[in-house]
Protein backbone atom coordinates (compact mmCIF):
# COMPACT_ATOMS: atom_id res chain seq x y z
CA UNK A 1 0.00 0.00 0.00
CA UNK A 2 2.53 2.09 0.77
CA UNK A 3 4.42 1.24 -2.30
CA UNK A 4 1.17 2.09 -4.19
CA UNK A 5 1.26 5.41 -2.65
CA UNK A 6 4.51 6.28 -3.40
CA UNK A 7 4.49 4.94 -6.96
CA UNK A 8 1.41 7.14 -7.25
CA UNK A 9 3.27 10.51 -6.41
CA UNK A 10 6.14 9.80 -8.42
CA UNK A 11 4.64 7.88 -11.35
CA UNK A 12 8.25 6.70 -12.15
CA UNK A 13 7.59 3.79 -14.33
CA UNK A 14 5.01 6.03 -16.58
CA UNK A 15 6.90 7.23 -20.39
CA UNK A 16 7.34 10.72 -20.62
CA UNK A 17 4.81 12.01 -22.65
CA UNK A 18 5.89 15.57 -24.67
CA UNK A 19 3.46 17.76 -23.16
CA UNK A 20 4.85 16.40 -19.83
CA UNK A 21 8.09 17.04 -20.46
CA UNK A 22 6.62 20.40 -21.84
CA UNK A 23 4.93 20.83 -18.08
CA UNK A 24 7.84 20.10 -16.26
CA UNK A 25 10.12 22.16 -17.83
CA UNK A 26 7.47 25.33 -17.46
CA UNK A 27 7.36 24.49 -13.95
CA UNK A 28 10.77 24.76 -13.62
CA UNK A 29 11.19 27.81 -15.25
CA UNK A 30 8.63 29.30 -13.06
CA UNK A 31 10.71 28.54 -9.81
CA UNK A 32 14.18 29.57 -11.41
CA UNK A 33 12.18 32.98 -12.20
CA UNK A 34 11.21 33.12 -8.32
CA UNK A 35 14.61 32.20 -7.29
CA UNK A 36 16.14 35.00 -9.04
CA UNK A 37 12.96 37.22 -8.01
CA UNK A 38 13.63 36.60 -4.83
CA UNK A 39 17.78 36.42 -4.86
CA UNK A 40 17.94 39.90 -6.12
CA UNK A 41 14.62 41.70 -4.11
CA UNK A 42 16.40 40.50 -0.88
CA UNK A 43 19.79 41.54 -2.39
CA UNK A 44 18.90 45.17 -2.74
CA UNK A 45 16.97 45.26 0.28
CA UNK A 46 19.68 43.80 2.45
CA UNK A 47 21.95 47.07 2.26
CA UNK A 48 19.32 49.13 3.72
CA UNK A 49 19.66 46.68 7.53
CA UNK A 50 21.88 47.42 9.90
CA UNK A 51 20.46 45.49 12.88
CA UNK A 52 20.19 42.03 13.62
CA UNK A 53 17.08 41.28 15.48
CA UNK A 54 16.14 38.06 15.31
CA UNK A 55 18.77 35.15 14.04
CA UNK A 56 16.81 32.69 11.99
CA UNK A 57 18.47 29.20 9.87
CA UNK A 58 22.25 29.50 9.87
CA UNK A 59 22.28 32.83 11.21
CA UNK A 60 21.92 30.54 14.94
CA UNK A 61 25.35 29.51 14.51
CA UNK A 62 26.98 32.37 12.17
CA UNK A 63 26.73 36.24 12.50
CA UNK A 64 25.50 37.17 8.74
CA UNK A 65 25.18 40.51 9.52
CA UNK A 66 28.01 40.94 7.08
CA UNK A 67 25.54 40.24 4.24
CA UNK A 68 24.39 43.48 5.08
CA UNK A 69 27.59 45.07 2.90
CA UNK A 70 26.22 46.05 -0.68
CA UNK A 71 28.95 43.79 -2.08
CA UNK A 72 28.50 40.89 0.06
CA UNK A 73 24.53 40.88 -0.92
CA UNK A 74 24.86 42.04 -4.49
CA UNK A 75 27.86 38.77 -5.07
CA UNK A 76 25.46 36.71 -3.56
CA UNK A 77 22.79 37.64 -5.48
CA UNK A 78 24.88 37.24 -8.59
CA UNK A 79 26.40 33.84 -7.34
CA UNK A 80 22.32 32.59 -7.04
CA UNK A 81 21.46 33.93 -10.38
CA UNK A 82 24.65 31.76 -12.10
CA UNK A 83 23.67 28.47 -9.83
CA UNK A 84 20.35 28.66 -10.98
CA UNK A 85 20.58 29.31 -14.73
CA UNK A 86 23.79 26.65 -14.63
CA UNK A 87 21.67 23.59 -13.11
CA UNK A 88 18.27 24.98 -15.42
CA UNK A 89 20.83 24.34 -18.48
CA UNK A 90 21.96 21.14 -16.87
CA UNK A 91 25.34 21.78 -16.83
CA UNK A 92 26.62 21.04 -13.55
CA UNK A 93 24.24 18.84 -11.19
CA UNK A 94 24.77 20.14 -7.95
CA UNK A 95 24.46 23.74 -9.30
CA UNK A 96 20.81 23.76 -7.61
CA UNK A 97 22.00 22.47 -4.40
CA UNK A 98 24.95 25.31 -4.75
CA UNK A 99 21.79 27.48 -5.32
CA UNK A 100 19.58 27.12 -2.20
CA UNK A 101 22.39 27.11 -0.08
CA UNK A 102 23.09 30.30 -0.88
CA UNK A 103 19.85 31.26 -0.71
CA UNK A 104 19.13 29.80 2.84
CA UNK A 105 22.14 32.24 3.52
CA UNK A 106 20.35 35.62 2.02
CA UNK A 107 17.35 35.22 3.76
CA UNK A 108 18.81 34.47 7.00
CA UNK A 109 20.30 38.06 6.42
CA UNK A 110 17.10 39.30 5.24
CA UNK A 111 14.94 38.23 7.25
CA UNK A 112 16.81 39.06 10.35
CA UNK A 113 14.44 41.86 11.81
CA UNK A 114 12.42 39.42 13.33
CA UNK A 115 9.96 39.51 10.67
CA UNK A 116 9.35 35.56 9.72
CA UNK A 117 8.34 35.85 6.24
CA UNK A 118 7.01 32.65 4.34
CA UNK A 119 6.28 33.95 1.37
CA UNK A 120 8.42 31.87 -0.29
CA UNK A 121 8.94 28.84 1.33
CA UNK A 122 7.47 27.36 -1.55
CA UNK A 123 9.67 27.90 -3.83
CA UNK A 124 12.95 27.60 -1.82
CA UNK A 125 11.13 24.00 -1.31
CA UNK A 126 10.76 23.69 -4.65
CA UNK A 127 14.52 24.26 -5.38
CA UNK A 128 15.78 22.06 -3.09
CA UNK A 129 13.63 19.08 -4.22
CA UNK A 130 15.50 19.67 -8.02
CA UNK A 131 18.81 20.27 -6.37
CA UNK A 132 18.28 16.75 -4.66
CA UNK A 133 16.70 15.15 -7.28
CA UNK A 134 19.40 16.05 -9.85
CA UNK A 135 22.55 15.33 -7.26
CA UNK A 136 20.66 11.57 -6.21
CA UNK A 137 19.53 10.74 -9.79
CA UNK A 138 21.31 10.77 -12.99
CA UNK A 139 18.15 10.76 -15.63
CA UNK A 140 16.58 14.14 -16.28
CA UNK A 141 12.91 12.94 -16.64
CA UNK A 142 13.20 10.69 -13.68
CA UNK A 143 15.03 13.90 -11.94
CA UNK A 144 11.49 15.82 -13.14
CA UNK A 145 9.33 13.20 -11.73
CA UNK A 146 11.29 12.19 -8.53
CA UNK A 147 11.32 16.30 -7.86
CA UNK A 148 7.43 17.02 -9.12
CA UNK A 149 6.37 14.39 -6.46
CA UNK A 150 8.77 15.51 -3.53
CA UNK A 151 7.06 18.74 -4.21
CA UNK A 152 3.43 17.42 -3.72
CA UNK A 153 4.48 16.11 -0.72
CA UNK A 154 5.63 18.89 1.10
CA UNK A 155 2.74 21.64 0.04
CA UNK A 156 0.27 19.04 1.21
CA UNK A 157 2.77 18.70 4.32
CA UNK A 158 3.26 22.40 4.89
CA UNK A 159 -0.62 23.06 4.09
CA UNK A 160 -1.88 20.38 6.99
CA UNK A 161 0.78 21.51 9.41
CA UNK A 162 -0.54 24.95 9.33
CA UNK A 163 -3.86 24.15 9.80
CA UNK A 164 -2.75 21.63 13.14
CA UNK A 165 -0.46 24.67 13.97
CA UNK A 166 -3.76 26.84 14.19
CA UNK A 167 -5.47 23.85 16.07
CA UNK A 168 -2.72 23.51 18.27
CA UNK A 169 -2.39 27.42 19.15
CA UNK A 170 -6.11 28.22 19.65
CA UNK A 171 -8.39 25.15 19.44
CA UNK A 172 -11.56 24.73 17.00
CA UNK A 173 -12.53 28.51 18.26
CA UNK A 174 -10.10 29.87 15.93
CA UNK A 175 -12.79 30.19 13.32
CA UNK A 176 -14.44 32.48 16.08
CA UNK A 177 -15.03 35.65 13.18
CA UNK A 178 -13.93 38.59 15.18
CA UNK A 179 -10.68 36.63 15.00
CA UNK A 180 -10.67 38.37 11.39
CA UNK A 181 -11.90 41.43 12.33
CA UNK A 182 -8.42 41.71 14.94
CA UNK A 183 -6.47 40.76 11.71
CA UNK A 184 -7.65 43.53 9.59
CA UNK A 185 -7.39 45.86 11.91
CA UNK A 186 -3.43 44.75 12.01
CA UNK A 187 -3.13 44.74 8.45
CA UNK A 188 -4.91 48.06 8.22
CA UNK A 189 -2.14 49.82 10.35
CA UNK A 190 0.28 47.79 8.17
CA UNK A 191 -0.82 49.60 5.22
CA UNK A 192 -1.18 52.80 6.53
CA UNK A 193 2.16 52.53 7.63
CA UNK A 194 3.44 51.50 4.51
CA UNK A 195 1.46 53.36 2.04
CA UNK A 196 0.71 56.28 4.38
CA UNK A 197 -3.22 55.79 3.85
CA UNK A 198 -5.26 52.78 3.73
CA UNK A 199 -9.63 52.15 2.39
CA UNK A 200 -11.20 49.17 3.81
CA UNK A 201 -12.35 47.57 0.31
CA UNK A 202 -15.75 45.77 -0.32
CA UNK A 203 -14.66 42.51 0.99
CA UNK A 204 -13.74 43.73 4.48
CA UNK A 205 -16.09 45.96 4.75
CA UNK A 206 -18.62 43.09 4.14
CA UNK A 207 -16.87 40.91 6.74
CA UNK A 208 -16.77 43.39 9.33
CA UNK A 209 -20.27 43.83 9.14
CA UNK A 210 -21.45 40.16 9.28
CA UNK A 211 -19.62 38.08 12.00
CA UNK A 212 -21.10 34.70 10.68
CA UNK A 213 -19.42 35.62 7.29
CA UNK A 214 -16.41 35.91 9.11
CA UNK A 215 -16.94 32.83 10.55
CA UNK A 216 -17.71 31.00 7.46
CA UNK A 217 -14.47 32.49 6.04
CA UNK A 218 -12.25 31.07 8.65
CA UNK A 219 -13.74 27.76 8.74
CA UNK A 220 -13.40 27.59 5.01
CA UNK A 221 -9.67 28.69 4.67
CA UNK A 222 -8.67 26.11 8.51
CA UNK A 223 -10.79 23.17 6.50
CA UNK A 224 -8.59 23.89 3.26
CA UNK A 225 -5.40 23.85 4.92
CA UNK A 226 -6.29 20.47 6.79
CA UNK A 227 -7.05 18.75 3.52
CA UNK A 228 -3.86 19.41 2.40
CA UNK A 229 -2.75 16.02 2.48
CA UNK A 230 -4.97 15.23 -0.91
CA UNK A 231 -2.57 16.81 -2.13
CA UNK A 232 -0.80 13.87 -2.64
CA UNK A 233 -3.64 12.45 -4.41
CA UNK A 234 -4.11 12.67 -8.32
CA UNK A 235 -7.64 11.95 -7.97
CA UNK A 236 -7.99 14.85 -5.05
CA UNK A 237 -5.63 17.16 -6.61
CA UNK A 238 -7.49 19.63 -8.56
CA UNK A 239 -10.23 19.76 -5.50
CA UNK A 240 -7.64 20.54 -3.17
CA UNK A 241 -5.87 22.71 -5.45
CA UNK A 242 -8.90 25.09 -6.32
CA UNK A 243 -9.91 24.91 -2.44
CA UNK A 244 -5.96 26.68 -1.55
CA UNK A 245 -6.29 29.22 -4.67
CA UNK A 246 -9.55 30.24 -3.33
CA UNK A 247 -8.67 30.46 0.22
CA UNK A 248 -5.42 32.39 -1.00
CA UNK A 249 -6.89 34.44 -3.16
CA UNK A 250 -9.44 35.19 0.47
CA UNK A 251 -6.44 36.34 1.70
CA UNK A 252 -5.42 38.76 -0.11
CA UNK A 253 -8.64 40.30 -0.58
CA UNK A 254 -9.85 40.26 3.28
CA UNK A 255 -6.15 40.81 4.65
CA UNK A 256 -4.42 41.88 2.22
CA UNK A 257 -1.86 39.51 1.80
CA UNK A 258 -0.23 38.44 -0.99
CA UNK A 259 1.03 34.88 -1.33
CA UNK A 260 1.80 35.16 -5.02
CA UNK A 261 4.39 32.82 -5.36
CA UNK A 262 2.16 30.43 -3.75
CA UNK A 263 -0.82 30.83 -5.93
CA UNK A 264 1.30 30.64 -9.09
CA UNK A 265 2.72 27.44 -7.95
CA UNK A 266 -0.48 26.15 -6.81
CA UNK A 267 -2.24 26.92 -9.99
CA UNK A 268 0.44 25.36 -11.78
CA UNK A 269 0.92 21.83 -9.81
CA UNK A 270 -2.94 21.55 -8.75
CA UNK A 271 -4.25 20.51 -12.08
CA UNK A 272 -2.84 17.99 -15.11
CA UNK A 273 -2.25 20.38 -17.56
CA UNK A 274 -0.17 18.21 -19.15
CA UNK A 275 -2.37 16.58 -21.06
CA UNK A 276 -3.81 19.38 -22.13
CA UNK A 277 -0.57 20.19 -23.61
CA UNK A 278 -0.29 16.83 -25.17
CA UNK A 279 -4.08 17.12 -26.96
CA UNK A 280 -2.33 20.52 -27.91
CA UNK A 281 0.18 19.03 -29.90
CA UNK A 282 -1.71 16.37 -31.06
CA UNK A 283 -3.60 19.12 -32.86
CA UNK A 284 -0.65 20.42 -34.96
CA UNK A 285 1.57 17.08 -35.22
CA UNK A 286 4.00 18.68 -37.60
CA UNK A 287 4.71 22.06 -36.03
CA UNK A 288 8.11 23.03 -34.64
CA UNK A 289 7.08 23.17 -31.46
CA UNK A 290 6.01 19.35 -31.97
CA UNK A 291 9.58 18.45 -33.59
CA UNK A 292 11.61 20.53 -30.83
CA UNK A 293 9.56 18.12 -28.35
CA UNK A 294 10.20 15.01 -30.18
CA UNK A 295 13.86 15.40 -30.26
CA UNK A 296 13.92 16.26 -26.66
CA UNK A 297 12.03 13.43 -25.25
CA UNK A 298 13.81 11.15 -27.67
CA UNK A 299 17.25 12.62 -26.11
CA UNK A 300 15.48 12.16 -22.74
CA UNK A 301 17.30 8.53 -20.90
CA UNK B 1 14.67 3.51 -8.46
CA UNK B 2 11.13 3.78 -6.81
CA UNK B 3 12.93 2.94 -3.91
CA UNK B 4 15.41 4.97 -4.04
CA UNK B 5 13.00 8.21 -4.48
CA UNK B 6 11.19 6.81 -1.84
CA UNK B 7 14.50 6.57 0.49
CA UNK B 8 15.38 10.09 -0.53
CA UNK B 9 11.64 11.61 0.51
CA UNK B 10 11.54 9.88 4.04
CA UNK B 11 14.66 11.13 4.29
CA UNK B 12 14.49 15.08 3.63
CA UNK B 13 11.38 14.37 5.72
CA UNK B 14 13.20 13.56 8.33
CA UNK B 15 15.95 16.09 8.16
CA UNK B 16 12.45 18.75 7.99
CA UNK B 17 11.29 17.36 11.35
CA UNK B 18 14.84 17.56 12.97
CA UNK B 19 15.48 21.10 11.78
CA UNK B 20 12.05 22.45 12.48
CA UNK B 21 11.76 20.95 15.65
CA UNK B 22 15.10 22.14 17.05
CA UNK B 23 14.74 25.84 15.76
CA UNK B 24 11.27 26.76 16.78
CA UNK B 25 9.60 25.55 13.70
CA UNK B 26 11.65 27.56 11.54
CA UNK B 27 14.13 26.76 8.66
CA UNK B 28 13.97 27.75 5.66
CA UNK B 29 12.51 26.58 3.46
CA UNK B 30 11.10 24.37 6.00
CA UNK B 31 8.36 25.27 8.36
CA UNK B 32 5.79 24.09 10.19
CA UNK B 33 3.59 27.37 8.94
CA UNK B 34 2.63 28.63 12.06
CA UNK B 35 1.43 32.27 10.77
CA UNK B 36 -2.03 32.91 12.40
CA UNK B 37 -2.05 30.40 14.51
CA UNK B 38 -2.86 31.95 18.09
CA UNK B 39 -5.76 33.83 16.82
CA UNK B 40 -7.73 36.46 19.27
CA UNK B 41 -4.20 37.54 21.12
CA UNK B 42 -3.36 41.12 20.88
CA UNK B 43 -1.02 42.54 18.54
CA UNK B 44 1.77 44.83 17.88
CA UNK B 45 2.43 46.93 14.55
CA UNK B 46 4.44 50.25 14.14
CA UNK B 47 3.46 53.38 13.06
CA UNK B 48 5.38 56.38 11.52
CA UNK B 49 4.24 60.53 11.99
CA UNK B 50 6.37 63.03 10.21
CA UNK B 51 6.14 66.34 12.74
CA UNK B 52 8.06 69.54 12.60
CA UNK B 53 11.73 68.85 14.13
CA UNK B 54 11.27 71.75 16.96
CA UNK B 55 8.17 69.73 18.21
CA UNK B 56 7.67 68.57 21.31
CA UNK B 57 5.45 65.25 22.95
CA UNK B 58 3.75 64.03 25.41
CA UNK B 59 4.75 60.71 26.10
CA UNK B 60 0.75 59.22 26.25
CA UNK B 61 -0.59 57.08 24.57
CA UNK B 62 -3.92 57.84 21.94
CA UNK B 63 -6.35 55.87 21.15
CA UNK B 64 -7.86 57.16 18.03
CA UNK B 65 -5.92 57.95 14.66
CA UNK B 66 -7.27 61.60 14.13
CA UNK B 67 -5.29 62.75 17.17
CA UNK B 68 -2.43 61.71 16.53
CA UNK B 69 0.13 64.51 15.83
CA UNK B 70 1.53 65.86 12.42
CA UNK B 71 1.30 63.77 8.65
CA UNK B 72 1.20 59.85 8.18
CA UNK B 73 4.94 58.92 7.03
CA UNK B 74 4.89 55.82 4.09
CA UNK B 75 7.94 53.96 4.74
CA UNK B 76 7.71 52.92 1.23
CA UNK B 77 9.41 56.80 1.26
CA UNK B 78 12.66 55.11 2.70
CA UNK B 79 11.95 51.62 0.99
CA UNK B 80 11.50 50.22 4.02
CA UNK B 81 9.18 47.17 4.68
CA UNK B 82 6.61 48.08 7.59
CA UNK B 83 7.12 44.22 8.98
CA UNK B 84 11.08 44.97 9.58
CA UNK B 85 9.85 48.04 11.35
CA UNK B 86 6.92 46.56 13.81
CA UNK B 87 9.13 43.82 14.99
CA UNK B 88 11.91 46.12 15.60
CA UNK B 89 9.73 47.89 17.55
CA UNK B 90 8.08 44.87 19.06
CA UNK B 91 10.74 42.63 19.57
CA UNK B 92 13.37 45.42 21.04
CA UNK B 93 13.38 46.03 24.83
CA UNK B 94 16.00 47.81 25.17
CA UNK B 95 16.60 51.24 23.45
CA UNK B 96 20.54 51.16 23.68
CA UNK B 97 22.93 53.38 21.33
CA UNK B 98 23.11 50.47 18.96
CA UNK B 99 19.61 49.89 18.42
CA UNK B 100 18.56 53.59 18.06
CA UNK B 101 21.41 53.72 15.45
CA UNK B 102 19.66 50.80 13.77
CA UNK B 103 16.49 52.84 13.53
CA UNK B 104 17.80 56.04 12.77
CA UNK B 105 19.68 53.76 9.62
CA UNK B 106 15.64 53.14 8.29
CA UNK B 107 15.47 57.07 7.71
CA UNK B 108 19.08 58.14 7.17
CA UNK B 109 18.17 59.84 3.96
CA UNK B 110 15.02 62.11 4.96
CA UNK B 111 16.67 62.83 9.01
CA UNK B 112 18.58 66.12 7.92
CA UNK B 113 15.70 68.11 8.25
CA UNK B 114 12.42 66.19 9.13
CA UNK B 115 11.77 64.50 12.56
CA UNK B 116 9.46 61.70 12.85
CA UNK B 117 7.43 60.18 15.78
CA UNK B 118 7.53 56.12 15.90
CA UNK B 119 4.57 54.61 17.52
CA UNK B 120 4.21 51.29 19.32
CA UNK B 121 0.70 50.55 18.04
CA UNK B 122 -1.41 47.68 19.57
CA UNK B 123 -4.46 46.19 18.79
CA UNK B 124 -6.57 43.90 20.50
CA UNK B 125 -10.35 42.38 21.32
CA UNK B 126 -12.57 44.54 23.75
CA UNK B 127 -12.66 42.71 26.76
CA UNK B 128 -16.68 44.46 27.06
CA UNK B 129 -16.91 41.70 24.41
CA UNK B 130 -18.85 42.43 20.89
CA UNK B 131 -16.70 42.63 18.26
CA UNK B 132 -15.04 45.81 18.49
CA UNK B 133 -10.85 46.31 18.12
CA UNK B 134 -9.27 48.87 20.53
CA UNK B 135 -6.26 50.11 19.11
CA UNK B 136 -3.57 51.90 21.33
CA UNK B 137 -1.17 54.32 19.79
CA UNK B 138 1.75 54.71 22.11
CA UNK B 139 5.00 56.76 21.32
CA UNK B 140 8.16 55.02 21.54
CA UNK B 141 10.57 57.22 20.00
CA UNK B 142 10.82 60.98 19.01
CA UNK B 143 13.67 61.65 16.13
CA UNK B 144 14.89 64.86 15.58
CA UNK B 145 17.64 65.65 13.09
CA UNK B 146 20.34 65.92 16.06
CA UNK B 147 18.99 63.56 18.64
CA UNK B 148 16.41 60.94 19.83
CA UNK B 149 14.28 60.87 22.44
CA UNK B 150 12.95 57.82 24.25
CA UNK B 151 9.65 57.58 25.81
CA UNK B 152 10.56 57.83 29.44
CA UNK B 153 7.69 55.54 30.50
CA UNK B 154 9.10 52.41 28.93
Amino acid sequence: MIKRFFNNLFRLDAEETKGEYLFHRIFETIVIYQVIYYAWTWGVYLPRLGEMILPLGIANYLDVSFMFSPSFAYANALLITLFAVIGYIRKWRYSYLAAVLLMHLHYAARFSQGEISHGSNFTGLALLVFALAFAFFKEDAKRRRVAFGMFLFFVGTGYTSAACSKLIGTGIGWIDGRHLYLWIGERAVDKLSQNGQFDLNFLQQLILSNQTLASLILFFGLASEFLGFLMWFRKTRWVEGTMLIAMHIGVSLSMRIAFNSYLILLIVISYPWHRLLDQLLARWPDSVVNRYLEQKVAATP
Amino acid sequence: MLDKAIRLLLSLLLVYAVLVSTHLGEFWPFSIFPMFSKAGNPWTRALVREVPPSDTLRWEAVYELDKLPGEPFAMNQVGINTNDLANFVSKNKQWSRDKIGGMRSYFRSRLDDQAFIVYKVQGRLSSAGGDSVIVEYMPLLLMKPDTTLVNPNI
